[in-house]
C-alpha cells in the first residue's frame, strides 16, 4: 500500500440519478472538514428528476476538490473516479477532466448483462492512458442492496472513498448516523451501516493507494455552506422582509431555504403564479415600504423584464437576483454560464437604469443582498446580483461572516461590505426624478407614481426638455456609483503581457491561474469584477499597462463576436478586447487550460 | 426604510373637493367619470383616510383612475395591477386597497394573476371598468366585446363570444361577486361599500359606457333590459330606478342561482355570491410570521459551524 502525499487533489463519485450520489458526497464533506479539510465541492446534477438508469443523461455525481488550505474553485483535472457503472465513466470521460494518472474505480456490477459496453469503455480509459481498478461489490452486500430496493450502494462507495481518502472508519460512520439518523428505521440504518463498513472493507482489500489527508486544528470559527443557502443568509441579514418567487432552477433553493428559515426573523415568503407576478409583488412591497427580494434564474429574467423598467421610472427599490444557467431558452437548467450579463444590462426597453452586481463566492452571497438593500434605496433603481449554477451549488469552508444585522436605515451598513465590492460608500445627495419619495401611510405625502414620464412634482408630463431632465436625473444616479467605484480587484503584477478579465464566479479561477502563471514564468496578470455595472472610470488607464486585455467568460464568444463582458468592456474602453476564454459548455472555467491559453496567445 | 410608519386618521373631515387632483384626462361621458365619483363618495362616507388609501391600476383608459384621486397609488403595467397589490397588502395590511382593472388587464394579459387573485383572496377591493373594447389603443376587440361588433383588429365584427366576467370569476371560486353599472351612482356606491367590508377579494364589475368608440352598448337611458338583485343580505336596487327596472330577489349564499343569473343574456345588476368564510392567504402569510418561534438574529450562521 502506498501513501501518496497530495496538498490538493480532487475526485468524483458518479452514479444514477435517484441512488444516493449528492448525499455521499454531503456526508464525505462533513468529515473532511471535520478533520480541517479545506474543500470545494460541485455537484453534478440531471435536469430530470428520475432519467432512465444506466443512461447518459442520469448521470448525478459529485466532484470534491480537497486542500489543507482555501481552495477558491473546483480546480483542474480529476485525480480519482469512483463510477458506478460504465455508462456515466463514458459520459463523463466526454468532459475531458482528468488527470492522465488518474485512477479510475469501476464498480463492474453491471458486465455481466451489458459485456459490449463495458468493453468499449475499458478500451477508450486503455486508449487515454487512464488506469482503471475494477472491482466488484462484495456477494453479502449486493443482497442489502437487493433488500434495500435497489438503495444502499451510495454507502458502500462512501465506505471505499473513507478506505482511500485515509478517514477514520468511525468518524465517518458517526456522520452517517448525523445525516441519515432520524429518517432511517433502525434495521435499515443498520444495513446501510454494513454497506458502509464492507465497502471500506473491500478498499482495504483490494484498492492499493490510499491518499493522505491531515486532520488540522481549526483556528478560527468556520462555516460549511454553499451560494444559495449563503444568499438566503444574507437576505435575512440585510433585513430583507419579503421574498418574492416562482419555481425555478437553479434558483428555488433560496426559496426552500428562506421557506423554512423566514418567519422566525420576521419574512415573509410568497410563491407567486408567475415570474411576474413574483416581480410584481416584490415591487408592491417595496413601494409600501417592505424590502424585498425577488429570486429568478435566465428564463424568469427574461419574463421580469417589463417591470424592471416599471420600478426604474416609478423610482420603487427592487432587488432581483438572478442565477444564472446554460440559455438561451430553457438550455441547461442544472449547468452553469454567465451568459445573462446583456439581458440584465439591456433586456428592459429604453434607456432604463441599473446596478449589477456579481458574486464570486459564497461569501459575497451573503454580502450582496446588503450592498444590494442599500444602493436601492439610496437611488431607487432596480439592483441586480448575478450569480449562477456553480456558485449557487458550490460549498465552501469560510470563516464566520460577520454579521451585519441591518434594521430600517441602510446608511448603517458598514465600510467593509462596500470594500469586499471595490466601492466607496455614496455621499453625494442624490437627485430624483420625483422630489418628494413618501411611502404610503405617510400623514400628507399622498402622491401617485406611474410608469409614465412625469416632472419633479409627480405629474404625468410628455414635454421634450422633461423626458430629457427624467433620463439625466436617472442616468445622474448611477454615475453616483461610477464615481464611487475602485479599482476593481486584481491578481499579479500591474503591468504585464497580458491581462486576463472576468467576472463573478470566475474569479477563483482567475486567481489561481495567475499563481499558476507565476510559478510557471507566463507573464500574465488577472482582473476581477465584483460589480459589473456601471464600470469604475480608471479602466482604459489600467489596462494600458497591458499588451494585451482579455477576458475569461462562461459564455458564448467568438473572434466576430464579442463575448458579454468583451462586448461591455469593449464599449465603454475602445480597447481592443477579445475573449480568451467563451466558453458555454456548462462547465466551470479551470486555471489550467486559462494558463495553457495564455501561453497559446504569447506564442 | 421604515417598515412601520403609522398615520392618524384624518383631522378633518375628507371631502371629495379633497380628493380630487388634476381633471382626468377622459373623453367626455366617458363611463370612468362615474366609477371614480362612486369610489371618492364612498371614501368620503366612510372617511376613509387618503394617506391610509391605495389605489392600484393596470393600464388602459382606467389605468390612469389613481392620478385622479388625492391618496396614494400606482399607475402600473399592463394586467399587473394583482401582484402589485398583493405587495402592498403583505408589507402594509393595514392600509385601504383599491384595484382598477379594465377589460383586458382583468380577462386577457393579467388573466393570470386574477385566477391567483381570487384564489389567494387577499383583502381589496378589485374594480373592474368593463367598457367591453380596448379604448386607449383606438378600438380593438377586447376579451369582453360583444360577437360581430366590429372594431379596428377585426372589422368584419368581433370573431367570438365575449368572455363572461361574472361566471369566470364565480368558477374560480371568488367569495365575493357583484355588479353594477357606471349611471347608476347610488348602486355604484352601495356596491363598493359592500365589497369594501367584504373579508377578502371583492370582485366589482362594472360595465362602463365608451361613448367615443361603442356609444350605443349600453342603453343608459333605459333600465328595461337589466335587473338588479335584491336581498337582505345584498346591495339595495338603486334607488332612482326602483319601479323602473325589474328587481328580482336572489341570495348571495345560493352559488348555483349565482352562476344561472350570471350566465343569462340578460344584465344582473348587485351581489351575486359572498362568502366570508373562505381562507385569506395575506392572513394565512401575517400569521406565520406572527406564530413563528422567534429566533436570534445574531445567531443565523451558527447551524453552519463546523
Amino acid at each position: 500500500m502506498s501513501l501518496e502525499k497530495r496538498p490538493v487533489t480532487r475526485f468524483e463519485l458518479l452514479m444514477d440519478a435517484g441512488t444516493g450520489a449528492q448525499k455521499a458526497g454531503d456526508i464525505l464533506l462533513g468529515a473532511f472538514v471535520g478533520m480541517g479539510q479545506y474543500v470545494y465541492v460541485e455537484p453534478m446534477i440531471p435536469a430530470e428528476i428520475s432519467p432512465p438508469a444506466r443512461s447518459r443523461p442520469a448521470l448525478s455525481g459529485v466532484i470534491i476538490r480537497l486542500a489543507d488550505f482555501d481552495v477558491t474553485n473546483i480546480g483542474n483535472d480529476t485525480d480519482l473516479i469512483l463510477a458506478a457503472h460504465e455508462i456515466v465513466l463514458d459520459r463523463r470521460l466526454d468532459d475531458n477532466e482528468f488527470n492522465t494518472n488518474a485512477q479510475i474505480l469501476l464498480d463492474m456490477g453491471d458486465q455481466e448483462a451489458n459485456p459490449e459496453s463495458y468493453e468499449m469503455v475499458l478500451k477508450r480509459c486503455t486508449k487515454l492512458g487512464i488506469s482503471v481498478i475494477p472491482f466488484d461489490v462484495d456477494p453479502e452486500s449486493r443482497v442489502i442492496v437487493k433488500e434495500l430496493g435497489g438503495k444502499g450502494q451510495n454507502l458502500y462507495y462512501l465506505g471505499m472513498l473513507a478506505y482511500i481518502y485515509n478517514m477514520d472508519e468511525e468518524i465517518v460512520q458517526k456522520e452517517i448516523t448525523k445525516t441519515f439518523g432520524k429518517k432511517l428505521k433502525e434495521d435499515i440504518m443498520a444495513k446501510n451501516l454494513t454497506l458502509y463498513h464492507n465497502g471500506y472493507r473491500l478498499a482495504k482489500e483490494k484498492v492499493f493507494f490510499r491518499v493522505e489527508v491531515q486532520s488540522h486544528k481549526r483556528p478560527v470559527e468556520q462555516i460549511l455552506i454553499d451560494g444559495n443557502t449563503s444568499m438566503s443568509m444574507g437576505l435575512i441579514d440585510a433585513g430583507i422582509k419579503l421574498f418574492s418567487g416562482y419555481p425555478i432552477t437553479p434558483a428555488s433553493s433560496i426559496m426552500h431555504t428562506l421557506a423554512k428559515n423566514f418567519p422566525a426573523y420576521g419574512g415573509v415568503v410568497h410563491q407567486a403564479e408567475d415570474e411576474i407576478a413574483a416581480i410584481g409583488t416584490a415591487v408592491g412591497s417595496y413601494y409600501a415600504g417592505m424590502p424585498a427580494v425577488t429570486v429568478t434564474s435566465g428564463p424568469g429574467l427574461s419574463l421580469k423584464q417589463e417591470f424592471i423598467g416599471f420600478a426604474t421610472v416609478a423610482e420603487i427599490p427592487l432587488i432581483l437576483i438572478d442565477v444564472q444557467r446554460s440559455g438561451p431558452s430553457t438550455g441547461m437548467p442544472t449547468k452553469t454560464e454567465q451568459s445573462d450579463l446583456m439581458a440584465a444590462l439591456c433586456g428592459s426597453h429604453g434607456d432604463y437604469t441599473k446596478v449589477i452586481i456579481s458574486v464570486s463566492n459564497v461569501i459575497d452571497c451573503f454580502y450582496a443582498p446588503h450592498l444590494a438593500r442599500y444602493l436601492t434605496e439610496k437611488l431607487r433603481v432596480p439592483v441586480f446580483i448575478l450569480s449562477d449554477f456553480q456558485t449557487a451549488n458550490s460549498y465552501k469552508v469560510v470563516t464566520k461572516f460577520q454579521l451585519v444585522q441591518m434594521k430600517d436605515n441602510v446608511d448603517t451598513i458598514p465600510d467593509f461590505v462596500f470594500e469586499r465590492f471595490h466601492m466607496k460608500r455614496l455621499t453625494a445627495t442624490v437627485e430624483m426624478v420625483r422630489t418628494q419619495q413618501t411611502l404610503p401611510g405617510t400623514e400628507g405625502g399622498m402622491r401617485r407614481i406611474t410608469g409614465l414620464n412625469t416632472d419633479e412634482n409627480g405629474k404625468v408630463n410628455y414635454f421634450a426638455d422633461n423626458h430629457q431632465r427624467s433620463h439625466a436625473v436617472r442616468n445622474e444616479k448611477i454615475h453616483h456609483v461610477r464615481r464611487a467605484l475602485g479599482a476593481p480587484e486584481m491578481f499579479g503584477a500591474d503591468t504585464n503581457e497580458v491581462l486576463i478579465v472576468g467576472w463573478g464566479s470566475t474569479r477563483g479561477a482567475i486567481e489561481e491561474a495567475i499563481y499558476l502563471c507565476k510559478k510557471n514564468g507566463v507573464p500574465a496578470s488577472g482582473m476581477h469584477f465584483r460589480i459589473v455595472y456601471p464600470l469604475p472610470l480608471m479602466l482604459k488607464e489600467i489596462f494600458a499597462k497591458y499588451k494585451k486585455v482579455m477576458t475569461v467568460e462562461v459564455a458564448y464568444g467568438d473572434m466576430l463576436k464579442p463575448s458579454p463582458l468583451a462586448l461591455l468592456l469593449r464599449a465603454e474602453t475602445l480597447v481592443d478586447i477579445h475573449p480568451l476564454i467563451a466558453e458555454a459548455t456548462g462547465r466551470p472555467v479551470r486555471p489550467r487550460i486559462i494558463m495553457k491559453k495564455i501561453q497559446e496567445v504569447l506564442k | 426604510m421604515t417598515t412601520e410608519t403609522v398615520s392618524q386618521p384624518a383631522p378633518v373631515p375628507i371631502t371629495i373637493k379633497e380628493l380630487n387632483t388634476d381633471n382626468p384626462r377622459w373623453c367626455a361621458g366617458c363611463g370612468d367619470f362615474g366609477i371614480i365619483m362612486g369610489l371618492k363618495r364612498f371614501i368620503v362616507e366612510r372617511q376613509l383616510a387618503p394617506a391610509q388609501t391605495v389605489n392600484v391600476s393596470g393600464i388602459g383608459c382606467s389605468g390612469r383612475a389613481p392620478n385622479y384621486f388625492n391618496t396614494y397609488g400606482v399607475h402600473s403595467i399592463h394586467g399587473r395591477p394583482i401582484p402589485i397589490a398583493l405587495g402592498v397588502a403583505l408589507a402594509r395590511p393595514d392600509l385601504n386597497l383599491f384595484v382598477h382593472a379594465g377589460d383586458g388587464d382583468t380577462l386577457s394579459i393579467g388573466g393570470n394573476h386574477l385566477i391567483h387573485g381570487i384564489n389567494k383572496n387577499f383583502k381589496c377591493v378589485f374594480l373592474m371598468y368593463d367598457n367591453e373594447v380596448y379604448a386607449l389603443t383606438k378600438n380593438q376587440t377586447s376579451p369582453t366585446t360583444r360577437r360581430d361588433h366590429p372594431t379596428n383588429t377585426q372589422p368584419q365584427g368581433t370573431f367570438l363570444n365575449p368572455i363572461n366576467p361574472i361566471t369566470v370569476v364565480l368558477g374560480l371560486g371568488a367569495s365575493f361577486v357583484a355588479s353594477t353599472a357606471d349611471w347608476i351612482p347610488d348602486h355604484l356606491t352601495n356596491t363598493i361599500k359592500a365589497a369594501f367590508d367584504h373579508p377578502g377579494f371583492a370582485f366589482v364589475h362594472i360595465s362602463q359606457r365608451c361613448p367615443h368608440f361603442d356609444p350605443n352598448n349600453f342603453d343608459h337611458k333605459n333600465s328595461n333590459w337589466f335587473s338588479f338583485l335584491k336581498n337582505a343580505n345584498g346591495i339595495e336596487p338603486d334607488r332612482r330606478l326602483v319601479g323602473k327596472a325589474e328587481v328580482i330577489e336572489h341570495d348571495p349564499s345560493d352559488l348555483a342561482q349565482a352562476f344561472q343569473l350570471g350566465a343569462d343574456d340578460r344584465r344582473y345588476f348587485g351581489l351575486f355570491y359572498q362568502n366570508k368564510n373562505k381562507p385569506r392567504y395575506d392572513d394565512i402569510l401575517h400569521n406565520l410570521v406572527t406564530k413563528a418561534v422567534k429566533k436570534d438574529p445574531s445567531k443565523i450562521l451558527d447551524s453552519f459551524l463546523i
